[in-house]
């Protein structure tokens, strides 16, 4: 396999990031330029400019047909669909994030925040389209560091500070048993272009002991980016303790760069033996990351619901959600090594679609609810609806979207990950996450009926929504509830055009 | 002159172990020798030029023009009490003074100090050897690498003593060196650019093309005078002898020291100006080349000496000259000032380079006339503006004082 | 296991490497352990020049040795409580069972491969006679794989924009702050 090596396209293929590193870098010099006074716009120069990121990147650079031209400069990353779709949501995720930013008094102005920030989506960006190891480790790399840094931004707060220290240690014993695995398998095979090196795997006759193991550290790697059990211990405090659009950030583009990844390179690095053509000799792998990323996922699932169910924080509640919602999307990613219509890859791309547009939502009302009340525990959010029923109402659609529930987009991600199971003759796995589903509504429709049952104490007072939280929340909310109603079918087209691009190999 | 006949066989040293372990035993040794000499003179000369600027004389008394008068200090140190202070942690104590001189020394390892010369042997063959130890591929590395290992001699130096003016000596030195060391780095990567190499003697060759003029300090004066400030604070010698200004720290991280391990870090201290000269003259003042060299190879240590002998007596007129820079804006200077300047000079040697090759060599010639050009224009309207900021606060025209003490540092 | 030059050296930086570290998670001094951590990285580079990579050993010394672990140092001599440090907490059985679990298993998947990667048995690694020759050009090359778009230029580029975030993020954690607003505690609210 030979890379593509037109300027050209190698410059449009990476157009994106080398956008958002000259956003970033014209934030720190407007941070240093602008009196203090006007610095609060920043958030629009930072939201809005990766919003035009998107625009121009679907614009101008849409990929090229043909699988050799879509490797470029050195095989370091795969310019097709799949990087196309992912990187609109980690960009929208971080746009988003800027944007919830400005309404937080202590990060608005901060020019070196938005900066950092842009570094981060940068780094989950370059995750989605990562085809070499090299490139994959420094992208991921790329948004744990600036999210250590961001997590522990707050200085004079004990939780911040915690939190960032807590996801330091975690991320830092991680990254290393994943880099270990990486060299194994660089050493087993001398490759380390993802592409590649599945080749080499399936013809080479090594022990499955040692591809387990390899398989297995880098695993833990993802599993923690995306906060699957067991290497979710990090989530609920990291989740309360940092700065709220940082928590955005976690669970949006963070995790949605991470399962791209995660996808691109079990699929390519330990192929199901049908994708590599019918070449004799080909050894099949894909069996252990089936069945591991199936127990984690069951496993994540439970576990995240159950726990949910005790929670008094918002934060904390959203953070085991996202915990169960690790293990609905690792269903999926159990299903892209059976079937080759591309079901699974859609329905899992789909789900982190509305996953970035929901949780946005919902941690964009939990920073404004914590900015008018100073409080995050689920008590208090009682008589929003009669405060401030537009906002009552997001978070309601956002709630409804993590739970499943029709009108909102969750509903039909939910549904395509569970028919994407079935079809992959893996129907224990998807009566599991019926299971949890129903488990999930309970604590997510506590928190509806707070808000609409209940009376607070302070009931005529209206929450303030600012400007740039109308926008943002504006787009999540809209995004939320067409992509689960009449626009399902054109993101559903686009999903399925990525995923199919994933079981193009060679 | 001296040198092999028609007739005769040349042998070359590294084709023959038994002569490349002779080369290698014997220029260790000769180097040793050179070294320690040389340190035992600078001390005297040190103090016979700076007596010289304060209108003195100097040590005067020991044998001719006091010539013994190292011989005398060494006696003293000697036979002087080795006091360790009591809760001073025994083993690194120890061995600080050990890891402060022994990079120093290493340091002369990389640096050749002539062309090859071809010498007789007993068994009537002629053997072509280099002037000195070795040239490895990375010298430059090397040079950079094991300077910045000399540091750890100050911090467990300070850390060791249990003494609080040694402990802030270490950190005020380790702070310092680190600083410094980016700049050293960034300079040093001049040469390497110009020469396309990071053999030491590439890099010294490169520089006689032509003869003089190629020396790299004409092809970039901003980065070799960055490299000379730099290897002054990397030595920690005045104006940059923070980590033992002893108005504050009484002396620094050596105040527990004495009789032989205080001596150890007395003659690191020598040899280390000397090191950072060699490697100045090596980088940026055409190392062993000057007229003739080529013809007699012999010359090249003599050339070289000199240039090192006139590097040293700057070294020595700075100190006589500047008073000590606060700290705070130590640290200003390297980061805020030196720092960005150095990219600037990298920066420049890069382009300079690339073009040169793109376009062709006449053009290296354009580039370092307007490096000069620059330089001495920016040096001028920089010096005459910190000439002309002059209204004095009150308590600004109190005067540092140049401490006696300097003088009796032998104890 | 023939012992040559090669292999007593060898013998000889792996000690150092592995008893340095050993003693870096073993010893109730601080500033030894940064001390032990510097002699393991010594041993690293070591290692490096006996694999014939001269550069990577030098890199070794300058990055590690000059740099991080005098910045540890550094920090150790401003931290109020160097000596006497316990070590370990309740878990460190379970840590040493770990680990030992762990090599255990990589040592077991690495052993079935050495006949594969022509090496016989573990001795084997000392006596190997001819290795491959180095190409002299070597760190010529390794300067324009950084810079060549067919290389690694895309990473390259990449980790030093996370630099450039790593040093602005740096800063941001240690500058002052600045004015009240900044870190004004606002009663409660966590934001």
């Amino acid at each position: 396999m030979d890379f593509s090596t037109d300027v050209q396209a190698s410059v449009l293929a990476v157009l994106p990031e080398i956008l958002m590193t000259i956003l970033a870098v014209a934030l720190l010099a407007l941070d240093v330029v602008w009196p203090d006074a006007r610095k609060r716009d920043l958030g629009y120069v930072a939201g809005v400019g990766l919003l035009a990121v998107i625009g121009v990147m679907l614009v101008l650079a849409p990929p090229p047909g043909e699988v050799s031209d879509q490797l470029l400069l050195g095989g370091m990353i795969r310019h097709d669909q799949l990087a196309q779709i992912f990187r609109a949501m980690v960009i929208l995720g971080g746009a988003l994030s800027c944007l919830v930013t400005m309404g937080v008094p202590r990060l608005q102005h901060r020019g070196d925040f938005y900066a950092v920030l842009i570094v981060a989506v940068v780094g989950a960006s370059l995750m989605s389209a990562a085809a070499d190891l090299i490139m994959a480790f420094i992208a991921l790399e790329m948004t744990s560091i600036t999210l250590y840094l961001l997590v522990g931004y707050l200085r004079g707060d004990v939780r911040s500070s915690e939190a960032g220290l807590k996801y330091f240690l975690f991320g830092a014993f991680t990254s290393a048993l994943t880099l270990y695995g990486l060299s194994l398998l660089y050493g087993f095979t001398g490759e380390t272009n993802i592409y590649r090196l599945g080749g080499v795997l399936g013809r080479s006759d090594l022990p499955d002991g040692a591809v387990a193991v390899s398989l297995a550290l880098v695993a833990v790697g993802f599993a923690f980016k995306i906060s699957a059990v067991p290497f979710h211990f990090w989530t609920p405090d990291v989740y309360e303790g940092a700065p709220t659009p940082i928590t955005t950030l976690l669970s949006t583009a963070s995790k949605a760069g991470s399962v791209a990844l995660l996808m691109r390179f079990f699929l390519a690095v330990f192929p199901p033996a049908g994708l590599l053509g019918a070449l004799e000799g080909v050894k099949d792998y894909s069996a252990l990351w089936v069945q591991l990323v199936a127990v984690l996922s069951v496993v994540s699932m439970t576990l995240g619901n159950v726990l949910a169910l005790v929670q008094t924080n918002i934060k904390r509640l959203l953070a085991y959600s996202t915990i169960a919602h690790a293990g609905y999307i690792l269903i999926g990613v159990a299903a892209i090594s059976t079937d080759k219509s591309a079901e699974g890859a859609a329905a899992v791309t789909f789900y982190m679609f509305m996953y970035v547009l929901t949780n946005a939502l919902a941690f964009g009302v939990v920073i404004l609810f914590a900015n008018a009340t100073g409080s995050e525990q689920i008590a208090d959010f009682a008589g929003l609806s009669r405060r401030s029923p537009w906002l009552a109402l997001a978070m309601t659609l956002a709630l409804l979207s993590l739970a499943g529930i029709p009108p909102a987009a969750g509903f039909v991600g939910k549904f395509l990950l569970f028919r994407a199971a079935v079809d992959a003759n893996m129907v224990w796995l998807a009566l599991v996450g019926i299971i949890n589903v129903i488990i999930g509504l309970y604590y997510y429709l506590i928190v509806v009926k707070v808000m609409y049952m209940e009376r607070g104490p302070e009931d005529g007072r209206p929450v303030r929504v600012d400007t740039p939280y109308v926008w943002a929340l504006g787009i999540a909310a809209a995004g939320v509830l067409l992509f689960g109603t009449i626009m399902v079918s054109p993101l559903v087209d686009w999903a399925t055009e990525a995923a199919r691009a994933l079981y193009i190999l060679l | 002159m001296f040198g092999p006949g028609e007739s005769s066989t040349i042998i070359e040293c590294t084709a023959n172990t038994t002569c490349t372990t002779l080369h290698a035993i014997g220029t260790s040794l000769l180097l040793f020798i050179v070294l320690l000499t040389g340190f035992a003179y600078m001390t005297l000369w040190e103090r016979r030029l700076i007596a010289w600027f304060q209108a003195r004389i100097g040590p005067n008394r020991a044998g001719p023009a006091g010539l013994l008068q190292p011989v005398a200090d060494g006696i003293k140190l000697i036979f002087k009490e080795d006091v360790t202070p009591r809760n001073a942690e025994r083993v690194i104590f120890w061995l600080a003074p050990l890891i402060k001189m022994v990079p120093t020394i290493l340091v002369v390892a990389v640096i050749p100090f002539g062309p090859p010369i071809t010498v007789p042997w007993f068994d009537g063959k002629w053997y072509r050897m280099t002037q000195g130890l070795t040239d490895p591929n990375i010298g430059v590395l090397w040079i950079l690498g094991i300077t910045s290992i000399g540091i750890y001699g100050i911090v467990l130096a300070g850390w060791a003593s249990n003494n609080k003016y040694a402990v802030l000596g270490g950190l005020r030195s380790s702070a310092q060196m680190i600083s410094y060391e980016l700049s050293m780095g960034l300079a040093v990567v001049v040469p390497v650019l110009l020469a396309g190499s990071m053999r030491v003697g590439d890099i010294i060759n490169a520089q006689n093309n032509p003869p003089i003029l190629g020396w790299y300090v004409f092809q970039n004066p901003l980065a070799a005078a960055i490299l000379f400030i730099a290897l002054l604070a990397e030595v920690n010698r005045a104006p940059f002898d923070m980590p033992e200004a002893e108005q504050e720290l009484t002396a620094g991280y050596h105040t527990e020291y004495s009789g032989m391990k205080f001596a150890l870090f007395y003659l690191a201290e020598y040899i280390g100006m000397i090191t950072v000269s060699l490697i100045g003259a090596a980088f940026y003042l055409g190392g062993y080349h000057f007229i003739w060299v080529d013809r007699f190879p012999l010359l090249g240590p003599l050339v070289f000496a000199v240039k090192v002998f006139l590097l040293l007596s700057g070294m020595v007129w700075i100190r006589a000259t500047l008073p000590r820079i606060r700290y705070d804006r130590l640290m200003m200077l390297g980061w805020k000032v030196m720092l960005p300047l150095a990219m600037a000079a990298v920066a420049w040697t890069a382009v300079a380079v690339f073009l040169a090759e793109q376009v062709g060599k006449e053009l290296t010639a354009v580039f370092a006339i307007i490096a000069l050009v620059i330089f001495f224009a920016g040096a001028q309207w920089w010096l005459s503006r910190a000439g002309r900021k002059t209204p004095l606060e009150p308590g600004a025209g109190r005067i540092e004082t140049v401490s006696l003490s300097e003088q009796a540092r032998g104890r | 296991m023939e012992l040559t030059v090669e292999s007593l050296v060898f013998l000889l930086f792996s000690l150092i490497t592995l008893g340095g570290a050993l003693m870096v998670v073993t010893t109730r001094n601080l500033f030894h352990a940064a001390l032990f951590l510097m002699l393991s990285l010594f041993g690293v580079a070591g290692l490096f020049a006996l694999l014939t990579a001269p550069f990577l050993a030098g890199i070794q010394v300058v990055v590690y040795i000059g740099a991080i672990a005098i910045l540890i140092i550094f920090a150790i001599m401003l931290t109020p409580q160097v000596t006497a440090v316990r070590p370990t907490n309740s878990q460190w059985i379970a840590g040493v069972v770990v680990a030992v679990v762990l090599f255990a298993l990589l040592v077991s998947i690495v052993t079935p491969l050495m006949s594969e990667l022509g090496v016989e048995g573990w001795s084997a690694v000392f006596t190997e006679k001819n290795p491959p020759p180095v190409p002299a050009d070597s760190m010529a090359r390794l300067g324009e794989a950084f810079v060549d778009p067919q290389g690694y230029m895309l990473p390259f580029e990449v980790a030093s924009v996370l630099l450039m975030a790593a040093l602005v993020g740096a800063v941001m954690l240690v500058r002052p702050a600045r004015g009240a607003e900044d870190e004004a505690p606002q009663a409660g609210a966590q934001e």
